[in-house]
């Protein structure tokens, strides 16, 4: 605890740009400091250190999103080499719950910020559009690894789906009109109306409740 | 020369207690009561720690000690609900969501780092090891503390020493000699005489109390008996109720000695490092054993790596190939006077032993339970399953099905498990009928 007081101006300031109390802040500090291995910068081959993660069938996509410069705010393209524990923070804050108790347009916001972020994890080379081939390389990964599935089913899927956000976003389109991709305003405009609030976020515990069921 | 004789007479007085008081009684399996009492005093001194401290400390103290429990509520809804809620279509970009929500699940809590940490204990047990927030609460807390490391370091230190030495070399010295008689139901009665009672002053030299339950399920001859790892000695709490053919590799050094006087007295199975890389071989030598229905039972610890007490890693499905009766046995831990569990990459043998040696007292359970055997139609994993849940709720503990091999040493997962999950998802997308 003792060399933590001189630290506490920066936890403050954490705390501001990225709305975690500052106990969760210490927590995630912990866990930042073991997957670094006590470095200040976590790499990506430090996200080989969690077994969990191996499961998941879109992990390299999620491990880019920790590094991907859109997400931490530093440009509009390329990846970061490391990054240090407040753009971790960055990255964790996009999944907060929504603070119900804001106003209509912060909610909008972050509803938005949300979005954007499942935005860059699908347009991999940051032209701002979700491209054919860019849908297909997202739902060959999310079924990668089954031998029964053939890739042209996963081709097939990924085209429908296309086809469904044509409709979505352009209406009738005419013979010679292509469709270039999903825009971030598209990518908007077919989740209008849906709650995607439940879906996207990791309901971090608030220490004090904890004490209570002592 | 007064002061070599004061010496003297110091040490016959001491060797002569030890032996009326320990040494005598393990022989005959007879306890006095020692334990009984030190245990009683122990408990009413932490009892008053504990309170001391919940009265010092201010509340957030207290708050740090659980908050290693976990931060996130992980949503252990099942895929298929998880992905269901905005499921209209064939194919939809919600997956994504629920995929990367767990994705960040697992990078800000991994359930397999966390298992390997020790438990965190809420009350504190008077040895700074345990205690993450080391404070000075007040000047009566810290002289208690004081005297407890008195205590532990100069009067319990080399009395256990002492013990665990003469346990070693009288098993060396009882195995050689019983080796030397012809085979016979005497060398059988003897070997277990001389096995038990050394396993008996090994676990006092740990001030070890073990209460065993359900003695009835006790593993017998010809059977193989199965139990969850969670430190080295664990094998010693084991023996000192029954005797075992233990399994394992052949070590040098002290070990080795052991082992080879060992041998002499009763069959055990130890393998060159060889080969323990041919699984056919080791099968087949274990099948040999359990086969010879008067042969003692084998033990066999499937983790093969030290695990943390509250939960019960995947078992080794090989151990489960052999055939035979499983006898299931559960070990538990309880870590208020002293945690046995070894993180063998942060601590050697050496300091291990040495922690172990100057922590309060060993408790720990050990429940028998009724055998099992591998039914028609169940394949090995799903036998070793089925025994794992077994041994697991019975110790009260939480079955995890976990990403690991057992070990953050080799964290990778295999690759059954990823494909499962995989396989589960793709039908839930193909498998509900058209493709448009």
């Amino acid at each position: 605890m003792g060399a933590a007081h001189s630290a506490s101006e920066e936890v403050r300031e954490l705390e501001g740009k990225t709305g975690f109390s500052s106990d969760q802040i210490e927590q995630l500090h912990r866990r930042f400091k073991q997957l670094s291995g006590d470095q200040p910068t976590i790499r990506k081959e430090n996200f080989n250190n969690v077994p969990d993660l191996e499961l998941n069938p879109i992990r390299s996509k999620i491990v880019r999103a920790f590094f991907d410069n859109r997400n931490l705010r530093k440009g509009p393209s390329g990846l970061a080499d490391e990054i240090n524990f407040e753009d971790f923070l960055t990255i964790m804050s996009y999944f907060r719950p929504i603070d119900t108790t804001m106003d209509e347009e912060q909610v909008e916001l972050s509803r938005k910020e949300k979005l954007r972020f499942l935005f860059h994890m699908y347009d991999s080379d940051s032209d701002g559009r979700i491209t054919l081939e860019e849908y297909r390389n997202v739902v060959e990964e999310l079924l990668s690894g089954n031998p029964h599935i053939e890739k042209e089913s996963a081709r097939s899927i990924a085209d429908g789906a296309m086809m469904e956000a044509a409709s979505v976003c352009m209406g009738q389109m005419e013979p010679d009109q292509v469709y270039e991709g999903i825009t971030f305003e598209d990518f908007l405009k077919i989740w209008q109306g849906i709650d995607i609030e439940t879906k996207m976020h990791v309901r971090f515990l608030n220490m004090e409740t904890m004490a209570l069921c002592h | 020369m007064e002061g070599a004789e004061l010496a003297g007479k110091i040490l016959s007085t001491w060797l002569t207690l030890v032996l009326g008081f320990i040494l005598l009684p393990s022989v005959f399996g007879v306890s006095l009561g020692i334990s009984e009492i030190y245990m009683k005093i122990l408990v009413k001194t932490l009892e008053w720690a504990t309170i001391r401290i919940e009265k010092g400390t201010p509340k957030e103290s207290i708050l740090k000690n659980s908050a290693s429990i976990g931060i996130i509520q992980r949503d252990e809804s099942p895929m298929e609900k998880g992905l269901s809620g905005l499921r209209g279509r064939d194919f939809e970009l919600s997956d994504v969501f629920y995929f990367s929500k767990k994705g960040l699940e697992a990078i800000v809590e991994d359930e397999v780092t966390q298992r390997f940490s020790s438990e965190e204990l809420v009350s504190w047990n008077l040895l700074t090891r345990t205690n993450v927030n080391f404070q000075y609460i007040s000047l009566r807390l810290t002289m208690v503390w004081v005297l407890g490391v008195i205590v532990r370091y100069c009067v319990l230190l080399p009395l256990r020493v002492t013990l665990a030495f003469i346990g070693i070399s009288l098993l060396v010295i009882g195995t050689t000699l019983v080796g030397q008689l012809p085979d016979s139901s005497l060398k059988n009665w003897l070997s277990e005489l001389v096995h038990l009672t050394c396993c008996r002053i090994c676990v006092r030299a740990l001030s070890g109390t073990i209460h065993y339950h359900n003695k009835q399920y006790r593993p017998q001859k010809g059977g193989i008996c199965v139990a969850n790892h969670t430190s080295p000695i664990d094998v010693l709490i084991l023996t000192t109720d029954g005797c075992y053919a233990m399994v394992g590799q052949v070590h040098g050094g002290l070990m080795g000695i052991i082992q080879r006087a060992m041998v002499k007295a009763c069959p055990h199975v130890w393998f060159e490092r060889s080969e323990m890389k041919d699984r056919h071989l080791v099968t087949k030598r274990l099948k040999e054993h359990i086969a010879d229905k008067k042969k003692l039972p084998i033990l066999i610890f499937p983790e093969g790596t030290c695990i943390n007490n509250t939960s019960v890693m995947m078992f080794k499905k090989g151990s489960f190939e052999i055939g035979g009766t499983i006898h299931p046995v559960a070990i538990k831990y309880n870590p208020q006077f002293g945690d046995a569990f070894w993180n063998s990459s942060k601590y050697n043998m050496v300091s291990y032993l040495l922690r172990m040696m100057t922590s309060w007292a060993i408790v720990c359970d050990v429940w028998y339970m009724p055998p099992m055997t591998r039914e028609e139609g169940e394949d090995a994993v799903q036998f070793a399953n089925r025994v794992k849940s077994a041994i697991a709720i019975q110790g009260g503990r939480q079955i995890t099905w976990g990403g690991g091999d057992g070990g953050l040493k080799r964290a990778k997962v295999k690759d059954i498990f990823k494909e499962e999950q995989q396989k589960n998802y793709s039908k839930m997308i193909v498998g509900n009928g058209s493709l448009s």
